[in-house]
């Protein structure tokens, strides 16, 4: 990229992040408030309606284990949904001045990891006051693989971001389709608990690696990776890097849709 | 030398995308990889070139083009066809303000802007009271500029270009805008920035800023290239067509008075041109005409002369009987006159000269001919003809 998208790169996330987080001062405290309150949520049906066993969860107990996934898909899905209409929203700016439009959806996207990061440490802090004992080493590999999942939710946002330019129903589809991606996901649930002809299945669901790596990382204190651990990684980058050909193919036709 | 922009062959189409069918199938034809040919063509076919320190002009009607020429030039759209290479450090300002976002107060847009640009943060920094002071807006930077004036965004937006240094200034409609000490500064600017053999692309309906501007011009009519030269030619070319547009819309029907023609106008010429040729003078030079006219019962007629400007607004206008003078007579029916008129005073334009038969009292305009002309060169004096005038100096008397 151009030393020109840099600084236009910073200037849109630091504008992302006031508008969308700073821009009142109940801002910030709803970022940690509305995912804790979902949390309580979950927590109530599940443990206390449902009386489900985790048996992936062990001895950590199910809201640690909730919460360790919950946050990291939060700042995904938001990213994605957010994003959607990151160039239509920006259609005047983008008919007056020429500039990468790619950075329109991936600067709202890095504005929400890194909003949700600060969150996420919070929660993490918050479990280990709480009695969770938090392997703080396994942040170490859990940044990356953060870093890593905002990759892939900016793929999926440059997909879809440009999508909406042409097909405006993007944005109604886009958020029952997370929402079904949330449940299909073992965020709420183990993956043991899954029939077996599912559990093929979800090999397929990148996210559920993620999750489950992450818990891994940060619950079990287990770091070790597999040969085929480098799949997830593998098909992010190259979602990635198709997801920026397929935006930089149409965008000199966005002017035209806008 | 090296352009500064090479434009080949660029055409626009704006496909048609208002009901959700129409998108639907623009995207169809886009991820086919073909471009959609249903829309409306905005431009078409245009080619130009801006050499370093040759200001560029657009001109043109509402609706000809030219502020997509601009957005194609600037990358802000891209042709349908054709190619366009900019190299050169480029700063553009559509519609003043552009990239302000109303939300954010003016120092953020100016941060913003300045980034588009491709300012570093070190070199806002180094800027930033070079940028406030040119804008003068004082502590507004500081509110959100969905409460400026027109005239403070206009201000702010200019004073971040100008601030970015460019070597290519791409502008709609600048000067436009602003009050008039403001539009002082953005003029002095402009010509110190032309000074240090910086280039400027810019669009404007003022023939004049035009030809103080700039030195080539392009006039756009309906998304094609009419003409593109030199400034003065073109500007003169455009404004004669204005005139002439506004003439036809409502020239009044002039009647023929008189007894159906009773005198005739038998021929009227410029011994110095062919007929039917483009009559083209230099301004100052001499413009002869002939014009010969029929009386059916032998008695004399008063020609009368006159000149006019395309749009049909006079300009003088002489009878054989104010001075007193009497035609050659040419034949028994027919009687000549002919009449100079030395060094002609008429500013460069468009222009034509009518001759007329008046029966032989001087009462009656009986017939009209009239021929068309062009009085070429360059100057940027106002108006219509060149008074004679002296400039007085020192205490006011004449040299």
């Amino acid at each position: 990229m151009k030393p020109l998208g840099n600084n236009v790169f910073r200037q849109l996330v630091s504008r992302a992040i006031r508008t969308d987080y700073l821009e009142n001062l109940t801002g910030f405290a709803w970022l940690l408030l509305q995912p804790l309150l979902l949390l309580a949520v979950y927590a109530f049906v599940f443990t206390t309606v449902f009386k489900a066993r985790i048996p992936d969860a062990g001895e950590i107990g199910f809201v640690p284990f909730l919460a360790v996934a919950f946050w990291p898909w939060t700042a995904f899905s938001e990213a994605v949904l957010r994003s959607s209409a990151s160039v239509t929203s920006n259609a005047a700016l983008l008919g007056k001045v020429a500039f990468p439009s790619e950075l329109l959806p991936l600067s709202t996207v890095a504005a929400t990891f890194l909003m949700h990061l600060a969150g996420y440490l919070a929660v993490l802090l918050v479990l280990q006051l709480l009695g969770t004992p938090i392997h703080w080493l396994g942040l170490l590999p859990a940044l990356p693989l953060l870093a890593l999942l905002c990759l892939f939710a900016g793929g999926l946002a440059l997909l879809v971001s440009a999508l909406q330019v042409f097909i405006r129903d993007v944005a109604q589809i886009l958020p029952p389709l997370m929402t079904f991606w949330f449940f299909t996901t073992p965020i709420l649930y183990g993956a043991s608990l899954l029939p077996p002809q599912l559990a093929v299945v979800m090999q397929f669901n990148p996210m559920a690696w993620y999750v489950d790596r992450l818990r891994a990382f940060l619950l079990f204190g287990d770091f070790s990776l597999a040969p085929t651990d480098l799949v997830v990684p593998a098909a992010t980058v190259l979602l990635f890097w198709l997801a920026l050909r397929f935006f930089r193919r149409f965008s000199p036709h966005f002017e035209d849709f806008l | 030398m090296q352009p500064l922009v090479r434009v080949q062959g660029v055409s626009k189409y704006y496909p048609r995308v208002h009901r959700p069918g129409e998108r639907l199938r623009a995207f169809a034809a886009l991820l086919a990889g073909r471009q959609s040919r249903e829309g409306a063509e905005v431009l078409h076919d245009i080619s130009l070139e801006v050499l370093p320190g040759q200001s560029l002009g657009i001109i043109g009607e509402n609706g000809a083009g030219k502020s997509t020429l601009l957005k194609v030039l600037t990358g802000v759209i891209s042709p349908s066809r054709g190619s366009v290479e900019v190299n050169a450090r480029v700063a553009a300002l559509l519609e003043l303000g552009a990239g302000f976002q109303p939300e954010f107060s003016g120092i953020d847009n100016v941060r913003m802007k300045a980034a588009l640009l491709g300012m570093s943060s070190r070199e806002l920094e180094r800027k930033l009271d070079d940028i406030l002071a040119f804008a003068d807006i004082g502590d507004y930077v500081y509110e959100p500029v969905k409460h400026y004036s027109s005239g403070m965004v206009v201000r702010l937006g200019f004073a971040v270009v100008s601030a970015s240094d460019p070597e290519l200034l791409i502008t709609d409609e600048v000067l436009a805008v602003g009050d008039e000490s403001f539009q002082k500064k953005c003029i002095r600017w402009i010509e110190s920035f032309l000074g240090r053999g910086n280039t400027l692309l810019m669009v404007s309906h003022s023939m004049y800023q035009v030809q103080k501007l700039c030195q080539r011009a392009l006039w756009l009519e309906q998304g094609r290239a009419r003409e593109f030269g030199d400034v003065f030619p073109v500007t003169q070319a455009y404004l004669a067509w204005h005139e002439e547009k506004n003439a036809s819309e409502s020239r009044f029907r002039r009647e023929q008075q008189g007894a159906g023609g009773l005198y005739r106008v038998a021929g009227f010429s410029l011994p110095a041109h062919a007929a039917g040729e483009d009559v083209s003078i230099a301004a100052g030079s001499d413009l002869e005409a002939e014009l010969v006219l029929y009386s059916p019962d032998g008695r004399p007629p008063v020609a009368l002369f006159g000149l006019m400007r395309a749009d049909g607004t006079p300009v003088y206008g002489v009878g054989s009987d104010f001075d007193g003078k009497a035609p050659d007579r040419v034949d028994e029916r027919h009687f000549r006159y002919r009449i100079r008129f030395e060094h002609l005073p008429l500013l460069p334009g468009s222009y034509s000269i009518r001759g007329h038969a008046m029966d032989s009292a001087g009462l009656r305009l009986c017939d009209t001919a009239e021929i068309r002309f062009t009085v070429c060169g360059e100057s940027r004096e106002l108006g219509m003809v060149r008074l004679a005038h002296r400039w007085l100096t020192g205490q006011g008397h004449p040299e």
